[in-house]
């Protein structure tokens, strides 16, 4: 039965790879004319270049940039909110057309998506560190807690560099909230964010101690396939046009950002004038910049030997990129994402269990009112979405305690306890029905820390299913930055585009992680019946 | 902020998450419906003659059962295109819908289960054990309504997803923990009777099933 369970499972999910690799070939220009509406991804937490306003709207640097592109391109515009984790995701799968969303370029993004030149902005990598921190050089961090957001393109490269011990949140507002609740002693982050977010009144008082470093540009992109397209050329022809007509220095000044150096040698550069009276930044006979019209600030590629160069000939010839073998980064990522799991798992099954038979026992223990109170709880309780129940006690409750008592509450710890809150209260009913049908037996049963057992092996089916359904629900701890499975995956996929291999590696240890305590409960329950004495 | 501050917020930002809270719903009844179709033909298939039906309904539905949802959510939101051309014109597969398809997976093995048991007693002449497959189904969709608030995650605009909207236009911390109380306030509100209810037609239908089960046995001795 397990046998050809694993083989359903395969099947299915090269059933679903199949359906994966259909991206349409035709050109995406003309689907987009044929819809009318450009649809463009931008950050909905990075001020002043992608934010909310008042109303929810988008609005900001780039929210202006996208709307003079479809402007020139003649298209109505939608803008979409997108993370430093899913924007190259949703342009792979084509929920967007283009990305401007603080994209830095790196030769990494440049095999998953087309970026388009010329850029329309830089910005380099440092830390905000709150007053009392006393931080002169990066070798200060070495080895210290530093929050980070995941799938900014240095991360890996700082952690590697610096020694840091990352804790990666999965939005810059949750790695801002988590420097503010001392979760860190850092944030690595983009210096042009980190430099208005110093602006606010609430965090005039936090540094950037530290000189900015990995200056790298900004582009916009597209979806990999559309790389020589007529979508990129008319990008790349609005992006010139833009910095020739001064409109991104004027969106610069209207967002308050200081005046970039950057983007004044790019009007310089871009409007110079040939000496046969034309303009040296046109384009090519072959459709290309001119070489000097190009940015040469390149991040170099990492080198390349051993189980590494084997995986990219793993790569070239099949198309598999199984980055999480070969590379020993991402390696240890992942490992350390299956171990974390496995004991998130465990927690929460025991957590459970705890909570189910210390409510049942309370909820018998004869004293007047406490059976209604903890009945009353634990409806509640299990009415309560899990992943809710993890927003309020990481984001809330672990902010009243921090600003209390000092303390800093651990994601890992608020997920174990949120999960296994919510499971034990549908354990206590289970647990007081059982008692319930035992008194029925006889009349003389009370639910006591000996009686426990009996309670627990006639509850045993139900209790299961409840704890199955928990290791399910142990993602969920995803979302608040534990780098547990999911997180592990989704990071690497964010770095490499290797969504296809990722994904279906990921559903394939979760399964395997759930059928492997579905049995492990199988065994457990022939040993008790073994051993029941009816 | 006061707390008159924080309800006044709340208050205005209200309609906008009662909306948010309607495709919670509306992507759990079609989780339901998507769900339960396959679950009656797998229930269907466990009550066959041949061996080798009953065997694939089993293996099956134990998937359906084990696959962990959560992860599958994230699975069909990064392998399903968001927008397909068939014959010309361009159709979009939306989040909600992904969403739906990734919390039908353990309706099927629910349905599969239940009717399962529901149908031998319906054959048996137990109408009335049959008929507990109803408050069973509405009480399972219950649990879908709380698991579709993890649609937030692939970009649904549900009402989870619609709090972090609100935080972000408002730009308050302090009114995190506010605005996602609030919204498990929507689920408990629309849940706890639902479910009480739902356990009170069981009980009935139950303790019929007991007395029609004690008067076959009072007329049998």
């Amino acid at each position: 039965m397990r046998h050809s369970l694993t083989l359903v499972l395969v099947g299915l999910l090269a059933f679903a790879s199949l359906f994966a690799g259909q991206a349409a070939r035709a050109e995406r220009l003309d689907l987009i004319h044929k819809r009318g509406i450009l649809i463009v991804g931008v950050k909905a937490d990075y001020p002043p270049f992608g934010m909310r306003d008042a109303n929810g709207q988008l609005v900001g640097f780039e929210p202006d940039l996208a709307a003079e592109l479809a402007r020139r391109l003649g298209l109505g515009l939608q803008l979409t909110a997108v993370t430093s984790t899913n924007r190259l995701q949703k342009l792979a799968e084509g929920a967007i057309d283009v990305v401007i969303a603080t994209l830095g370029d790196t030769p990494q993004r440049r095999r998953i998506a087309t970026l388009i030149e010329p850029h329309y902005y830089v910005s380099g990598v440092t830390v905000l560190a709150p007053p009392g921190a006393r931080l002169s050089s990066w070798a200060d961090l070495r080895g210290r807690k530093v929050c980070a957001t995941q799938g900014a393109y240095f991360n890996r490269e700082m952690a590697q560099r610096h020694l840091l011990d990352l804790q990666v949140f999965s939005g810059a507002r949750d790695s801002r909230l988590a420097l503010r609740d001392g979760r860190c002693i850092a944030w690595l982050y983009d210096d042009t964010a980190l430099a208005s977010l110093r602006l606010e009144s609430d965090w005039a008082d936090y540094r950037t101690p530290l000189p900015s470093t990995l200056v790298s540009p900004w582009a916009i992109a597209i979806a990999a396939a559309e790389s020589g397209s007529r979508l990129e050329r008319a990008l790349a022809d609005a992006v010139a046009e833009a910095h020739r007509s001064g409109w991104l220095k004027d969106a610069e000044r209207r967002w308050n950002l200081p005046p970039s150096p950057f983007l004044a040698d790019a009007q310089q550069r871009w409007t110079r004038i040939g000496a046969d009276g034309q303009p040296i930044c046109a384009r090519l006979a072959s459709g290309e910049w001119p070489a000097e019209c190009r940015d040469a600030s390149r991040l170099t590629s990492t080198e390349v030997s051993g189980l590494h160069r084997f995986g990219l000939l793993i790569r070239e010839r099949t198309g598999l990129d199984l980055t999480f073998v070969y590379d020993p980064y991402d390696r240890s990522q992942f490992l350390r994402g299956i171990w974390l799991t496995v004991q998130l798992l465990i927690a929460c099954i025991i957590g459970s269990l705890f909570v189910g038979c210390l409510g049942a026992l309370t909820a018998e223990s004869g004293i007047p009112f406490l059976r209604g109170w903890v009945w009353a709880t634990a409806a509640i309780g299990r009415m309560a979405p899990p992943l809710l129940l993890i927003y309020v006690v990481f984001f809330g409750v672990g902010h009243l305690v921090v600003t209390r008592f000092g303390w800093t509450v651990d994601g890992f710890l608020v997920a174990a306890v949120c999960l296994s809150l919510y499971a034990g209260c549908s354990t206590v009913f289970a647990l007081l029905d059982a008692s319930a049908v035992l008194k029925g037996r006889q009349p003389d049963f009370t639910l006591r820390w000996k009686t426990l057992p009996q309670a627990l092996r006639l509850a045993y089916t139900p209790v299961v299913a409840i704890l199955i359904n928990v290791v399910k629900a142990t993602g969920m701890a995803s979302v608040i930055a534990v780098p547990e499975l999911i997180s592990a995956s989704t990071a690497i996929i964010a770095e490499h585009g290797n969504t296809g291999v990722m994904i279906n590696v990921l559903m394939l240890i979760y399964f395997l992680l759930v059928l492997l305590t579905v049995r492990l409960f199988a065994v457990i329950e022939r040993r008790v019946l073994q051993r029941d004495p009816h | 902020m006061t707390p008159t501050d924080i309800i006044a917020t709340l208050w205005v930002w209200t309609p906008f998450l009662a909306g948010g809270f309607l495709w919670n719903i509306l992507i759990s009844l079609a989780a339901m419906l998507i769900g339960t179709l396959p679950g009656i033909v797998l229930a269907r298939m466990r009550l066959a003659k041949r061996q080798s039906l009953v065997q694939t309904s089993l293996v099956t539905t134990e998937l359906m059962r084990n696959i962990p949802t959560f992860v599958f959510l994230f699975y069909l939101a990064f392998l399903i295109p968001v927008e397909f051309e068939f014959a010309g014109q361009v159709y979009a597969f939306p989040a909600w819908l992904k969403a739906a398809l990734a919390l039908s997976v353990a309706v099927v093995g629910f349905v599969s289960d239940n009717l399962y048991v529901a149908w031998r007693h319906w054959r048996a002449g137990d109408h009335a054990a049959a008929l507990l497959l109803i408050p069973n189904w509405t009480g399972y969709l219950l649990i879908i309504v709380m698991a579709s608030s993890t649609a937030s995650v692939i970009g649904v605009d549900e009402i989870v997803a619609r709090c972090n909207v609100i935080i972000a236009a408002v730009g308050r911390d302090e009114l995190m923990l506010w605005v996602y109380l609030y919204a498990m306030g929507y689920f408990i509100v629309f849940c706890f009777p639902l479910s009480r209810a739902m356990e009170a037609v069981k009980n009935r239908m139950q303790a019929r099933v007991t007395s029609v089960l004690s008067q076959k046995e009072g007329a049998g001795s």
